[in-house]
């Protein structure tokens, strides 16, 4: 399909054409944040400032219902209980446009997990397949940017059905998928000076980039620092264990079950979890096998940058979107912490 | 700054018997300061201290506690220690404080505001009354008064009320505070207001860096909030939950917020927290004529009573 | 949840096992009649009374909250309803910014024996409620309302 174009004062009414078909999410300013919203024609899509939260709810919501149950007694057979369980499957066709490439590309870290040989998450999966990723290219990386360094890019097209480049008055859209086309179908053509813009861009964009240092002694160096407790220490120091890193980020996909129960109804929920929290590895003994935050700081960055590349083909569970670092209240910064694996020498133990 | 070599060197001095120092270095971009964890000489040599010193550092001290820690404060940083020592949350033998005066600090969302974006700050210049951030190759100077962070505007407390060494002059102008702010808002209609909370908190992501941010907030893992016994709120990400845990933290913290704003700063949603927290110290203060972290030997109001009270009617019903 | 007769209204109260239940049992053995929105809950102290519990109801539907405990220097524990008359003062005096009317919270002071005082106060409270009528039902059309308002406003 050839290049599109839509221009500035035309973008409302595209998104209001796709919002009768999908449920359209678009980056909107709340207060001095901006996250994703259905669109709505009244209201300004944000389209300059970086998303400070993921669209990794439109697939992965903060809480889903899994199943409803209720029990039931017969007054005939009271020593039975019946429990109804109702399963639930939530989804509906969603496309995000506004995302950039590295939040559409961190949703390959959870197909590697959800939709696996062994396990298929079925409720992941219906809202996996149904969503929509245009992507608004980069045009220049911010300072907490780091998406080359793991195998991103500002105009990468890993993970997006269509890019959306803006050039002078408007936007160039590339379809990448058969879907993504079909997003475009009603928009024009873009013009060969526009289309050319568009290519200088995102080379220009590419170029921004400060050359992305070696990760790839980071797999083995930070299990080489597993048992490096002084080393972890110096690096949690500041880390206040709240949530902000693991909530905003686009490849952070744990979640915890919990059942509420509400008299003799009851609802499963499968919510976000966090492993920067106290009580991730609570055990209902009483026992926590990661007790302090600095144990909890190693295994968040080392399952990002080691573990997970272990098991997956050495990929890392990172998109470099710079959100932990920009949002985090004591600016925790991860490149730091990888970078400072990599360099510092594992410290032998003595005797 | 001149400060900062003396500083420096008082810290150096007081290191030997020390654990740890916890002061602020240069962060990822030149406009933002980190916490830094100072355990040898050579790294007392990366302390800064300038009006991009945002964080309130007491908030580490329950942390540590056990060890001799040593903590650089500002004057609202010092509020915080003093109402740990008042609650007997740190030992006054374990802490050093290195005192300084300070005339505001920068709040980072006023300048995102005026930029649109803090995401290309290349530089930034300090001087005594006003910032420059470059950005995109353009300046943008603005006063340090116009970027300030709204609580330097009415601070009544410039100099740290509590150090082992104080390093500077102490000031002494104070500001009043009113409480406008709460009492503007307070003048909408109740169902105004509710709305404006609905609409905040559906925001919220439920992260608490707000109770993780605030001093005062010790409870750990036994926050109400995330305990299935008592159950006060569900994992449902309702705005009643979420709304709810505002209101059990602003209430826990009757008395005992000091208003250092850490709150407000860290939630990554910009949700206005700290109005509520004030309007809790507002009547906090009517009604007892208390402020938190002002009196090493304070008793928070809430954990003491009157047989008589002076401020309080008894209904008459 | 079971359904409220539409003409009653949902009002709370928290007793003080001592004093106060004991005086809503006196106003019972007199036969005092009085309205039946407010449904008790006994718990052993007005001390024993956490902020929360009177917010948690009022966001979840709650129409009207009373507390009642012993008279200050007659706490059958002593002292938990001085903590008490602070606490629920700071409390009532919060809910205004929070757009909840503070009106709907009350806390009094009634003794076992004031059966007639007891049967005054839930009279009295009750047709407050009534008048200022049922509190605004926090749900999602609630709050989808409240953002386009805001949006508005912007």
């Amino acid at each position: 399909m050839a290049d599109k174009f839509v221009a500035t004062n035309e973008l409302g009414s595209w998104l209001a054409a796709l919002s009768d078909q999908y449920r359209t999410l678009v980056p909107r300013r709340e207060g001095d944040a901006v996250v994703f919203q259905p669109f709505e024609e009244s209201r300004p899509v944000e389209l300059d400032a970086r998303p400070t939260k993921s669209p990794k709810e439109a697939v992965f919501p903060q809480c889903e219902a899994l199943l409803t149950f209720a029990y039931n007694k017969n007054p005939e057979t009271p020593g039975r209980v019946e429990v109804a369980v109702t399963e639930k499957m939530g989804g509906a066709p969603t496309v995000v446009v506004g995302g950039r490439p590295c939040d559409a590309s961190g949703f390959f870290t959870f197909d590697r997990v959800y939709d696996s040989e062994r396990v298929k998450d079925l409720n992941y999966l219906h809202r996996r397949e149904q969503t929509l990723f245009v992507s608004l290219v980069c045009e220049k990386p911010a300072t907490t940017c780091f998406c080359n360094w793991v195998g991103g890019g500002p105009a990468s097209a890993n993970g997006s059905d269509a890019l959306m480049i803006p050039v002078d008055g408007g936007y160039v859209l590339e379809s990448l998928t058969d879907s993504g086309g079909k997003l475009l179908e009603g928009l024009s053509d873009a013009s060969d000076v526009q289309t050319k813009q568009a290519q200088s861009v995102k080379s220009a964009a590419e170029e921004a980039m400060d050359k992305a240092p070696d990760l790839s002694a980071a797999q083995e160096q930070l299990l080489a620092h597993f048992d490096d407790a002084e080393f972890w220490e110096e690096q949690s120091g500041k880390c206040i264990s709240c949530g902000t890193c693991t909530y905003l980020c686009p490849t952070c996909y744990c979640f915890n079950i919990t059942d509420e129960q509400f008299g003799h109804e009851g609802v499963r929920l499968r919510t976000w979890d966090n492993c920067m929290s106290s009580l991730f590895t609570m055990e209902a003994s009483g026992h926590n096998p990661r007790p302090t935050k600095a144990h909890r700081l190693k295994n968040r960055v080392g399952h990002k940058f080691s573990y997970y590349p272990s098991l997956h083909g050495g990929n890392i569970a990172c998109c470099g979107c710079g959100r932990c670092i920009k949002s985090c209240p004591a600016s925790v910064d991860i490149r730091a912490i990888v970078l400072n694996a990599i360099a510092t020498p594992v410290s032998q133990p003595e005797g | 700054m001149q400060h900062l070599e003396e500083l420096k060197q008082q810290i150096k001095d007081k290191l030997p018997e020390l654990d740890v120092v916890v002061g602020w270095e240069q962060g990822f971009d030149p406009l933002r300061a980190t916490p830094l964890f100072m355990r040898k000489p050579e790294d007392v040599d990366r302390l800064i201290w300038n009006p991009l010193c945002v964080h309130n550092l007491a908030t580490y001290l329950t942390g540590l506690k056990g060890k001799k820690v040593g903590v650089v404060v500002k004057g609202c940083d010092s509020r915080s220690v003093i109402q740990l020592l008042q609650e007997k949350l740190i030992s006054r033998d374990d802490v050093t404080v290195f005192g300084l005066p300070c005339t505001g600090v920068v709040s980072i969302r006023k300048i995102n505001r005026q930029l649109g974006s803090l995401d290309y700050v290349e530089d930034v210049e300090l001087s005594e009354d006003s910032i420059t951030v470059t950005s995109n190759g353009q300046k943008h100077a603005f006063g340090l008064a116009d970027v300030a962070a709204d609580k330097c505007g009415r601070c009544q407390y410039h100099s740290a009320l509590l150090s082992d060494a104080f390093v500077g002059e102490p000031l002494t102008d104070q500001a009043e505070d009113d409480y406008a702010d709460v009492k503007a808002f307070e003048e909408q209609s109740e169902e105004d207001k509710m709305n404006h909370w609905l609409d905040v908190m559906d925001r919220c992501v439920r992260c608490y860096a707000c109770r993780n941010a605030c001093p005062m907030c010790v409870c750990r893992d036994h926050c109400v909030a995330q305990s299935r016994d008592p159950h006060w709120m569900t994992q449902e990400d309702s705005v009643q939950n979420k709304w709810l845990f505002q209101m059990i933290h602003t209430m826990h913290l009757a008395g005992r917020c000091t208003e250092c704003g850490e709150c407000e700063r860290s939630c990554p949603v910009s949700i206005p927290l700290l109005l509520l927290r004030r309007k809790m110290n507002k009547e906090i203060n009517e009604l007892f004529d208390y402020k938190a972290g002002t009196l090493i030997d304070g008793k928070p109001p809430l954990m003491s009573f009157k047989v008589e009270e002076e401020n309080i009617n008894e209904r008459g019903w | 949840m079971s359904a409220v007769d539409a003409a009653e209204l949902r009002i709370v109260g928290f007793l003080c096992n001592w004093c106060s239940y004991g005086g809503a049992d006196t106003a019972g053995v007199g036969r005092f009649q009085q309205p039946t929105d407010l449904r008790i809950i006994r718990v052993p102290c007005s001390g024993r009374i956490d902020p929360l519990f009177v917010v948690k109801s009022l966001i979840n539907g709650a129409d009207g909250v009373l507390v009642s405990g012993c008279h200050p220097r007659d706490c059958h524990y002593s002292e938990g309803n001085f903590y008490a008359r602070r606490r629920l003062e700071v409390l009532k005096r919060f809910l205004p910014i929070l757009g909840i009317d503070e009106r709907r919270f009350e806390y009094t002071w009634v003794s076992a024996s004031e059966g007639q005082k007891w049967k005054t106060v839930v009279s009295k409270f009750t047709e407050r409620i009534h008048e200022l009528g049922p509190a605004p039902k926090i749900n999602e059309s609630m709050v989808a309302q409240a953002k386009a308002l805001a949006a508005r406003a912007v």
